[in-house]
């Protein structure tokens, strides 16, 4: 094991303090972007022409918001919108300060992914519980989030597994974790086996994520 | 608006937009609904039925009119009051329309949820219920077991869990083979009776207004053509639309276009002649063709015949070819409307157009 990965060998503590880093800002970042991106998807699916709350300025401006949002590259974000997570966090630098521009560029894509997984929901169902008197909050709670649930899970899965892509970026404003120390001590010191074994252990994050996510949609699908 | 009246359209348009296009889907409708009445709406696909009902409970706001339920007039009421309003209007669908999220008690709940009882006594209602329709063993399946009978009936159960003045019913059968088409109607006509819920029915099937309808209206391109009780409409329908509807249900339209293709009008004698005739009521128990026949020195070839119970009526038709004596015959049968009988020589030209 050590003639194999001797770098890492010595790293341990770092390697596992990194997985942890890794591990708060994709689920510090994907709580609050979750509560978001369904905010903003419900609220799109609800404005849309022929929607329950059919708004047609309101849709257009939550549309091009999001694609506006959408557009920035995530690298370049971090930089953009440094003033604000300095307002928010009191520094720019460091794990917790990336998780002010990994929520914002993945809600919006989130958002986007709730959008498509609720127009799924079948039109004559959300039609049925208007003609049984259901207020828009009784449909959005009990027929969209309901029936879309396992969609909404599997849209999810997507979403976190490109959140944990987005972290690794996030160690060019310092935030450490798993990609900063492929890209900063691996790559930089030529040191392969560190680059590998950080590769290894985000791929496990990732399948560990989809196969929980698939099995809850499983549990909550009724088809 | 009467008492007996629970549903009063007046004056009912629809339009729709879309780009340049206007869309008249429903023009200048009036209709009126008796409390307690199976009221039967038919039209082909795009007549502007599914509008016209989905103006009943406002689920479709029109451009002009007024809706009153109930002695309500809806477009009034507040939002609130109006999600109120709904809760005694209820409807069932062409595609069921049930949560494949909630088991079969938790769609028959679903109405229930908003209302302030206890979840022992929603549940209890919403088993009363699924056992109303049958299916009180079905009540922890989920939708996507049950076929499609079963879950029309779990639809109907579960309009019925706000306790509703009004049933629509919208193609509710159309999905559905004859053979539940059946036993779903005959759980409709029970609720009717048992309940007193008054229902409104669309259809593109003659054999739905037939065997449930008090009373019927025929749609065509957004209007009602002709209205009235369902024994009077169709056997004496008026307007093309109805005329058509009757004969296709009857079978009279697929037998003239069968015989029409296979003999040749034109190469009839010049005392034959190939007719069209039409019994109603008391007529149909008479033997006018064989008491013409023997009068007239007539043959009579029947190429088809069948007879109907419309409403509790007999009605008869008969496709022949006559040989004999028409010059006499023919006055003498056409004399015979008043007593229900109705005659039409068919030719190539005419086809059933128009019929006497």
């Amino acid at each position: 094991m050590a003639a194999l990965i001797p770098n890492v060998i010595s790293m341990k503590s770092e390697f596992i303090q990194a997985t942890l880093e890794t591990l708060y800002m994709t689920f510090g970042s994907a709580i609050i972007a979750a509560v978001l991106g369904l905010a903003l998807g419900v609220w799109l699916v609800v404005t849309q022409p022929g929607g329950i709350l059919a708004d047609r300025v309101t849709y257009s401006i939550l549309d091009k918001l999001t694609n506006l949002l959408r557009s920035v590259p995530f690298i370049i974000l971090l930089a953009v919108i440094s003033p604000l997570t300095n307002f928010l966090v009191g520094t720019t630098v460091g794990t917790t300060a990336s998780l002010v521009p990994l929520i914002f560029g993945i809600f919006p894509f989130y958002a986007r992914q709730v959008q498509n997984a609720l127009l799924d929901v079948d039109h004559g169902v959300v039609e049925a519980a208007e003609s049984m008197g259901s207020s828009p909050s009784e449909i959005i709670f009990r027929v969209y989030l309901k029936e879309g649930l396992p969609d909404i899970i599997r849209v999810s899965i997507v979403t976190v597994i490109s959140l944990i892509g987005l972290t690794t970026m996030a160690g060019a404003i310092g935030s450490g974790g798993l990609g900063d120390i492929a890209i900063s001590i691996g790559y930089a010191r030529f040191e392969n086996d560190i680059t590998l074994v950080a590769t290894l252990i985000i791929l496990i994050l990732v399948f560990a994520v989809q196969i929980i996510g698939d099995w809850l949609a499983k549990k909550v699908e009724h088809n | 608006m009467t008492a007996n009246n629970i549903i009063e359209l007046k004056n009912i348009d629809v339009t729709f937009h879309n780009g340049d296009q206007t869309v008249k889907a429903v023009q200048a409708v009036d209709l009126t609904i008796e409390k307690g009445d199976i009221y039967g709406i038919i039209g082909y696909s795009g007549a502007g039925k599914s509008t016209l009902v989905r103006v009943i409970n406002l689920l479709q706001t029109p451009t002009n009119g007024t809706v009153t339920v109930n002695g309500q007039q809806l477009q009034q009421l507040a939002p609130a009051a109006l999600r109120q309003a709904r809760q005694k209007i209820s409807m069932i669908f062409q595609h069921f329309n049930l949560m494949k999220s909630r088991t079969v008690l938790g769609n028959v709940e679903y109405p229930l949820l908003s209302q302030k009882i206890s979840q022992a006594a929603r549940q209890q209602k919403a088993l009363q219920l699924l056992k109303l329709v049958g299916l009180a063993d079905y009540a922890q399946t989920y939708p996507a077991r049950l076929s499609g009978g079963q879950k029309q009936r779990v639809a109907i159960a579960r309009a019925l869990a706000s306790d509703p003045e009004v049933l629509i019913s919208d193609e509710a059968t159309s999905a559905l083979d004859p053979k539940t088409t059946k036993s779903i109607l005959a759980l409709l006509k029970k609720l009717n009776q048992d309940l007193g819920l008054t229902i409104v029915l669309i259809t593109h099937e003659m054999q739905v207004i037939k065997s449930i309808c008090h009373n019927v209206a025929v749609m065509d391109a957004g209007q009602i053509v002709e209205r009235g009780r369902v024994a009077q409409v169709f056997t004496a329908p008026q307007a093309p639309l109805t005329v058509d509807f009757v004969e296709t249900s009857t079978n009279v339209k697929a037998a003239i276009e069968r015989i029409t293709n296979t003999i040749d009008l034109a190469g009839l004698a010049a005392n034959q002649e190939l007719m069209y005739f039409n019994f109603i009521g008391n007529a149909t128990k008479e033997g006018i063709i064989s008491q013409y026949s023997q009068q007239y020195q007539l043959d009579v070839n029947i190429l088809f015949a069948n007879i109907d119970q419309i409403d509790g009526e007999n009605v008869g038709y008969m496709i022949a070819i006559i040989t004999g004596d028409l010059a006499a015959f023919n006055p003498a049968i056409a004399k015979r409307v008043a007593d229900g009988v109705k005659t039409k020589i068919i030719t190539t030209e005419n086809g059933l157009e128009g019929l006497a």
